[in-house]
């Protein structure tokens, strides 16, 4: 445990740039997302195996706190699939694999998984504000 | 067992690589990956967007499981992405467990799990709404 410990302390102190920050968001992006894919498997399947339970699933995911957290888990899979095709781009074409191009690149993937996020936040925003808030009701 | 080799070209000199389930899994990692970008964002785009989340329900999954193609789509779906995602995970966990028996123990494990949930993912989706 300590030696995870260490781990993590180091990945806090470790002075990388936007590299390391990429880094640390591709795994916390990744595992989020994947949390969330178990869960979302098991809850589907309930329509087959426990059918009467797959309204009260979805009726759980309407909540608010279910509606926020589906806001990051958008930009969750948005940023891990951009910076996922960073990733497999360097990796085929290694000669463009120096520091500054890397940098230049995940600041903008960064940047990228942002703008695309935001019309969705948009949207899940403004149905969260409609069904769970009752706002724009007449 | 033979051991066959993939040239890598890294600008400066030409190296072999002995292939071994971790080479394989890398290069299956980026190419999971891409075909899952298009895969991924179709099923959010069509289910959060196109019908709304407060449209899901039972007769709304059976409606689109009528038809093969959206089965088949869901199939591909869930093996891929959940295929990469336990692999990630697998590659994740083996930065922090120390020997080689304790990776080899989480892995086995991983896979196991890997196989029972995708298998309750694929039952429903042959199976169908009941």
């Amino acid at each position: 445990m300590s030696a995870l410990r260490t781990t993590l302390i180091g990945y806090v102190r470790y002075r990388g740039h936007q590299g390391h920050l990429a880094f640390l968001m591709h795994r916390v992006t990744g595992l989020g997302t994947l949390l969330f894919l178990t869960i979302h498997i098991l809850d589907t399947a309930t329509v087959y195996f426990f059918p009467n339970l797959y309204a009260d699933a979805i009726a759980v995911y309407r909540t608010t706190l279910f509606g926020l957290a589906e806001m990051v888990l958008v930009f969750c899979v948005l940023y891990h699939g951009a910076n996922g095709l960073r990733i497999a781009f360097f990796d085929w074409f290694p000669k463009y694999w120096t520091i500054e191009i890397e940098r230049k690149w995940a600041t903008r993937t960064l940047i990228l998984a942002i703008i695309l996020w935001l019309p969705a936040a948009i949207i899940m925003g403004r149905s969260l504000l409609i069904y769970n808030f009752h706002l724009f009701e007449g | 067992m033979t051991t066959e080799s993939a040239q890598i070209e890294t600008g400066v000199r030409k190296a072999r690589i002995t292939q071994s389930y971790d080479t394989i899994a890398w290069k299956w990692m980026r190419y999971s990956a891409v075909l899952l970008i298009p895969l991924v964002w179709i099923h959010v785009i069509l289910q959060d967007v196109i019908i709304g989340v407060h449209q899901i329900d039972l007769s709304y999954v059976a409606y689109r499981w009528a038809n093969l193609g959206w089965r088949v789509y869901d199939i591909f779906l869930v093996s891929f992405t959940f295929a990469h995602g336990m692999n990630g995970f697998r590659q994740v966990l083996n930065d922090y467990i120390h020997t080689v028996k304790a990776r080899q123990a989480v892995a086995l494990f991983l896979l196991i799990a890997w196989f029972v949930i995708t298998l309750i993912g694929a039952a429903a989706i042959i199976g169908g709404v009941r």
